[in-house]
């Protein structure tokens, strides 16, 4: 809630400006666009129906809103994710809205992710309203039909490099969750009932129904 | 007219067949500086016909909107000057404000109005004069719009001179005046000027401001 009012702010003091109409840019995923992270809140803060995200290079990722069923799996993963957490109180758990800015200055939104408590207290007030410079204990990619495996497989990759302490990558179209870890080889698990949170999500077991699964 | 209508709605089937996925469209304030690579750069332009691009030496991107009502109308009044005299004299061809120059820095811009020699033009192959084609037309005309900061357009037209172009006009609608631009000289500033003269890069075309700078 408090992100939404933040995000309104600067619309708000933009429209007592006069009224001009800015050009709405046409961006296929083939096309590559680079920003640097003053350019890229701003792009953020008017494109509030769009899911942007930063790479290292600068370069600006445009994704169009989900497709209604990877919102559908996306709302299982993290309502499992929020419920777990609410109950072990150990963290903060983030819907695929939360942006970071992670050390390499990449800025990217997973679709599920985690922090330890004691982690995000730490952050300033600024920092948690903006693109907080955390790096997430824990992440998780939902692979929607439009993503190529081998770009969400370097994401996972990317997280890891950063300090990233447990990433899933589930891909309801090939029904397997890829488990990555640092320093251990990626475990790839076929069609997996539920998937378990490790010592990085103490206790938190997610029931794969509905996300895998078409059963839901 | 009717054959008119009749190729725009066959090209637009064209495009519409092999067309790529749309993507997302991206709200663009002009504060914020976009750098992309030249081949990505026509490609942007492939998806949006409907915004003027252009694009800086050091890959800046630049996307404007269409221009207003009364914009339009004297990018026209000036295309239309222009063309009429240079189809009578028979030694170039004129480009209107869609037309897009790959200047030698790199840079891709796109005059208001411009004009190139016959020779220099049919030098130019037939690939190069369906894309931004390389090559620097003698004359460029640029008309403010009230949305153009006028340090940029004065750094447009200077860029252009310094790319070989012979002859520009700086045509200010806002402070009634035109700026002329000539290799090796300080613009000359002309207050609310009736006419123009083509000098000797358009020779014998004189460019009737009514409609214009009013």
């Amino acid at each position: 809630m408090a992100t939404t009012v933040i995000e309104r702010e600067p619309l708000d003091i933009e429209a007592a400006e006069p009224v001009k109409a800015l050009p709405a840019l046409r961006v296929s995923p083939d096309v590559c666009l680079r920003v640097d992270h003053e350019g890229f809140a701003r792009l953020c803060s008017l494109n509030g129906d769009l899911r942007l995200e930063l790479q290292a290079d600068g370069t600006l990722v445009v994704m169009s809103p989900a497709s209604s069923n990877t919102g559908r799996q996306n709302a299982l993963l993290t309502t499992r994710l929020t419920m777990w957490n609410e109950a072990a109180k150990l963290g903060v758990a983030f819907d695929s809205s939360a942006g970071f800015t992670l050390p390499d200055g990449s800025v990217l939104g997973p679709d599920a992710s985690w922090i330890r408590r004691d982690r995000w207290d730490s952050l300033g007030p600024d920092d948690r309203d903006g693109f907080a410079r955390i790096v997430p204990d824990f992440v998780a990619e939902l692979r929607s039909p439009s993503d190529s495996l081998q770009k969400v497989r370097e994401k996972m990759r990317g997280y890891l490099s950063q300090g990233v302490r447990l990433g899933w990558l589930i891909d309801p179209r090939s029904k397997i969750v890829e488990v990555y870890r640092p320093g251990r080889d990626v475990e790839t698990l076929t069609a997996p009932k539920q998937v378990s949170g490790g010592d990085v999500l103490p206790g938190f077991t997610l029931d794969l129904a509905g996300i895998l699964h078409d059963e839901a | 007219m009717t054959t008119t209508t009749t190729i725009e709605r066959e090209r637009t089937d064209i495009q519409a067949d092999p067309g790529p996925p749309p993507g997302a469209t991206l709200l663009i304030p002009a504060d914020v500086r976009m750098i992309v690579a030249h081949d990505d750069f026509e490609r942007l332009c492939a998806a949006n016909r409907d915004l003027r691009l252009e694009l800086e030496a050091d890959g800046t991107l630049i996307v404007m909107t269409p221009a207003s009502t009364d914009g339009g109308g004297r990018e026209l009044t000036l295309g239309a000057q222009l063309w009429n005299w240079s189809k009578a004299n028979g030694q170039g061809k004129a480009f209107g404000p869609s037309a897009g120059y790959t200047l030698p820095d790199g840079s891709v811009k796109a005059p208001d109005a411009s004009w190139i020699r016959r020779e220099r033009l049919d030098a130019l192959p037939r690939e190069e004069r369906d894309r931004f084609a390389r090559i620097v037309p003698d004359f460029a005309a640029e008309v403010r719009s009230p949305s153009d900061g006028l340090n940029e357009v004065r750094a447009k037209m200077a860029a252009y001179i310094a790319h070989g172009v012979r002859l520009g006009w700086l045509i200010d609608p806002i402070r009634r005046t035109v700026e002329v631009y000539r290799p090796g000289r300080e613009p000359e500033t002309l207050t609310a000027p009736k006419s123009l003269s083509g000098e000797d890069v358009l020779p014998g075309f004189t460019l009737d401001l009514a409609d214009i700078l009013d």
